[in-house]
């Protein structure tokens, strides 16, 4: 977006341009006074906990232990699962749809991905408490599966509503690498497949992990419809990182725990609230560092594509 | 851009202005139950659906602006009204010491508007199983986890799922009261966690080997069933109307509306409403005693 | 032949996962189509909630949604014209251009349960708005802030540079030029934007359920203050919770499929647009 016209300088006073300065200054300032806020009222517990609040495994508000371990386990978990699940299916169609379809039907697909974009999330909730918890519950019986309350259960609701972000984003990373490689490809004999291999995948790999980063911090941030469905039991920690059964089980997402009644009962008590709110950085940190690394690939991606 | 520090300087200042002068501006916040502004209730999942279709009608027959939700469960209803948000609070429990010592200001009154229970429900193969009855220790086995199998109790083999209602919610308090005594002495323990009734209802019927705590009028003993109590006296008690209303069954609990002080304006018509022939017929309808029915 | 064959399997999975997303966004239609299609009508659209839900319509959570957009509307299209103006035109520097696109990406990312959580403490309890229409109408503004000034930065970044020499050729002021040139040529990434934006923010749930919508009762607001509004996902949230008859049941997928339309419908009236959009930033 660096091409913007140059436009013709003066100094005069113009209404457009003070209301622009106006506008922009006011939501920066909400913005950041927001970020502020959340930071001031979460005090009490970083006071209380320090550096066991991120460290914590226990959550027992009326004991007054805050630990959210067991919750960015489940933040993680259940986003890493729909990543897992979502991106070599966007990628693979974000693929056939650059390198193997054209005009009219990749224009199809495109209306298809905007619209699987649209659908909300309380929709995908309502699917999910209905469908899907039910057919987890059922194909996982041998599992020895208490219900189709799990962390999995969130994962593949995720996978579905992220299919979307990754594809828009896979796509336009595909779309940037230059045509005349491709061309130079083919011409050497390299079969289709072998291009969008070696060609267009390797060229566009820095911004496909952008895709899938920022997706990520999209599945990070979904509330309502893992909090239908993840079963919102608190601290649950696996005992190693590297079973199943723990994601058969259910668990509690930060968001999960925003979204519920605690948020009700903590506020008006500094300590409890501050914990929620604490909750809430946590989940803003992780969110913006999966930005950041997405955008940053992004930037890489480009300029790889420009040289 | 020489003028950017300063055009966000000034930008700071007019947004403090205008954020400063709102803030002044709260003194009225509290909307007097007669100033013309509608009437707010918030509170129990449980009193919401008689109380909900009499503001129905109340709006349509009186031209009443009438509000209701059910944000934060009986807990979110008595700190909602205790904050001055709302004017009517619904409970599906007594008010305790500790609410009124965290709202001071607010003259807590409770107007019981009907009857009902908690009742412990099990899924449809549990009960076929045969388990039918619960004693209290048994449950708290369950609660504690030192009961995890339905054979324990006397079932088939197959792991209890038990869906522990989330913390503010006056089933789970009338629960644990029921328990221990007192809510407060119930342990610290980690349950998949269920909000409303029907979601409540929802999974359990779903859920082979659930057990939770539900209001008894939505146990319907189609989709899920709810368990006898085994009293010391070893009788079985079901949370039957006659059995709520002699008392026999022990986790009872009234339905309240909550005011601060005297009602006034339509917050009075909406009790005189529901604690009149009409209301109490809604309150019946939807499954719980009217107070006609608990002094038979 | 393995090279062949190799092309022929790639062809096929890749094939197969544009197949599964179609099937996925078909079986997600078909299944509310399916469900709600029979409890929709007029009586439905145009009744208010009896029953807790089991009778009478969606009428003003209608209203309500439709109350939460054009508040949406009306924050979001001069703030994100704004920025997309500042952006593409007063500012000349590429590393306060790029400064700005990054604070966009991370509202962007900003989850909407915070919005909601923000909104809480500011709007409920400082300014003592209680629930109102005014406060979700903020939040959702400047939630979709970012889709719709990155639409707007496009659109004002592909006009072609020739109108703007022109124009300037002509001994144009710079004020002249954006009033005349890029308002206008930008005036369809506007609506794109919007569009797109609102869409996502007619579905929002997270963000307006502790500040803006109550589950029954409200109508139309007359004032900010004890204000709120009905809207169509928080009563979906709700009944979906809490739901004490089956009646309920065939109702709420009425409203769910009410919902998916007015998304769906907003979306692909910004199709055209958006594609196209696309389309020059690839051949430009």
């Amino acid at each position: 977006m660096g091409k913007a016209a140059k436009l013709p300088k003066h100094n005069r006073f113009c209404a457009i341009k003070a209301a622009s300065w106006f506008f922009t200054s006011l939501a920066f300032v909400a913005v950041t006074a927001g970020l502020i806020l959340l930071l001031v009222e979460s005090i009490p517990v970083w006071r209380h906990s320090g550096l066991e609040f991120i460290t914590g495994r226990n959550w027992f508000y009326r004991a007054r232990e805050f630990g959210a371990l067991p919750m960015i386990y489940g933040s993680l978990q259940v986003a890493v699962i729909a990543i897992l699940i979502a991106a070599p299916i966007a990628v693979g169609a974000a693929i056939f749809g650059t390198e193997f379809l054209s005009g009219r039907l990749r224009i199809g697909l495109k209306i298809v991905i905007e619209l699987l974009a649209g659908i909300p999330s309380v929709i995908y909730g309502l699917l999910g408490i209905l469908l899907l918890r039910n057919w987890v519950y059922d194909s996982m019986e041998s599992l020895d599966i208490l219900s189709g309350d799990t962390l999995l259960t969130a994962g593949i609701l995720l996978a579905v509503m992220i299919l979307p972000t990754i594809m828009t984003l896979a796509d336009d990373a595909l779309q940037s690498v230059p045509r005349a490689q491709r061309m130079a490809a083919r011409s050497l004999g390299l079969t289709a497949t072998e291009t969008a291999i070696n060609i267009s995948l390797r060229g566009a790999f820095p911004g496909l992990i952008a895709a899938v980063l920022l997706a990520m911090g999209r599945a990070l941030g979904e509330t309502i419809a893992v909090f239908l469905v993840v079963g919102r039991q608190d601290n649950q920690l696996p005992e190693s990182l590297f079973s199943f059964q723990p994601l058969v089980e259910s668990g509690q997402t930060l968001t999960s725990k925003l979204g519920g009644s605690e948020t009700n009962i903590a506020y008006g008590e500094p300590l409890h609230w501050g914990a929620m709110l604490g909750l809430g950085i946590l989940l803003m940190i992780m969110v913006t560092a999966l930005t950041f690394a997405g955008l940053g690939l992004q930037n890489l991606a480009r300029r790889k594509n420009e040289t | 851009m020489p003028n950017f520090p300063l055009s966000v300087f000034r930008i700071c200042t007019l947004t403090a202005i205008l954020l400063s002068s709102s803030c002044s501006d709260n003194s009225n916040r509290r909307p007097g139950p007669d100033s013309g502004l509608p009437l707010k209730i918030n509170g129990s999942t449980t009193v919401n659906p008689p109380v909900a279709e009499a503001a129905e009608i109340l709006r349509s027959r009186e031209g009443l602006q009438i509000q209701v939700d059910t944000q934060g469960g009986s807990s979110g209803g008595i700190s909602t009204l205790g904050e001055g948000l709302v004017q009517l609070g619904m409970a599906s429990r007594a008010i305790r010491a500790e609410d009124r010592a965290k709202f001071p200001d607010c003259d807590f009154r409770e107007i019981r508007i009907g009857e009902d229970a908690v009742a412990l429900i099990v899924s449809r193969d549990v009960w076929e199983s045969g388990v039918t009855s619960i004693s209290k220790s048994e449950m708290k086995g369950i609660y504690e986890g030192s009961i995890t199998n339905w054979n324990q109790l006397g079932g088939e083999d197959r792991k209890i799922a038990f869906f522990n209602k989330e913390p503010g919610r006056g089933t789970w308090e009338v629960f644990a009261n029921w328990a221990y005594g007192d809510h407060h002495k119930s342990p610290q323990v980690s349950f998949p966690e269920v909000g409303g009734n029907e979601e409540t209802r929802n999974k359990v019927s779903t859920t082979r080997g659930a057990i939770s705590q539900l209001s008894s009028s939505w146990a319907d003993n189609e989709s899920v069933f709810a368990l006898g109590i085994e009293t010391e006296t070893d009788e079985t008690v079901f949370p039957t109307g006659a059995n709520i209303v002699s008392r026999a069954y022990p986790m009872s609990r009234p339905l309240h509306l909550l005011t601060n002080g005297d009602p006034v304006g339509s917050a009075k018509v909406m009790i005189d409403f529901i604690l009149g022939e009409e209301g109490q017929q809604l309150v019946r309808k939807h499954g719980y005693l009217a107070l006609a029915d608990l002094e038979e | 032949m393995k090279r062949k064959f190799f092309d022929l399997l790639f062809r096929t999975a890749t094939c197969l996962c544009v197949v599964f997303s179609c099937a996925v966004l078909l079986a997600i239609i078909g299944f509310i189509v399916k469900q709600g299609s029979s409890a929709v009508s007029r009586a439905f659209l145009t009744g208010e909630i009896t029953g807790a839900g089991a009778s009478g319509g969606i009428f003003y959570n209608l209203v309500g949604t439709g109350i939460l957009l054009a508040t949406t509307f009306l924050v979001s299209a001069p703030t994100a014209l704004s920025i997309a103006l500042l952006h593409g035109v007063y500012l000349r520097n590429y590393r306060h251009r790029e400064k700005i696109t990054i604070l966009l990406y991370i509202l962007n990312g900003i989850p909407g349960i915070l919005f909601g959580i923000v909104g809480l403490v500011v709007f409920v309890q400082w300014f003592g708005w209680g629930k109102s229409w005014l406060a979700g109408g903020i939040l959702l503004g400047f939630m979709i802030l970012p889709t719709v000034s990155v639409t707007l930065i496009e659109r004002i970044a592909s006009i072609p540079r020739k109108y703007i020499e022109a124009a300037a050729g002509l001994g144009l002021r710079q004020s002249e030029i954006v009033r005349s040139v890029i308002l206008p040529q930008s005036a369809g990434g506007l609506a794109t934007g919007l569009l797109l934006g609102l869409a996502r923010a007619a579905g929002e749930t997270a963000p307006i359920m502790f500040t803006a919508t109550i589950f029954a009762g409200a109508t139309i607001p007359n004032g900010i203050r004890e204000n709120p509004v009905l809207s169509l996902p928080y009563h979906i949230f709700i009944l979906a919770q809490d739901s004490y008859s089956p009646e309920v049941n065939s109702r709420l997928w009425a409203a769910a499929l009410v919902l998916v339309i007015l998304v769906f419908a907003m979306s692909i009236v910004a199709l055209p647009a958006r594609l196209k959009i696309h389309e020059e930033a690839d051949h430009g």
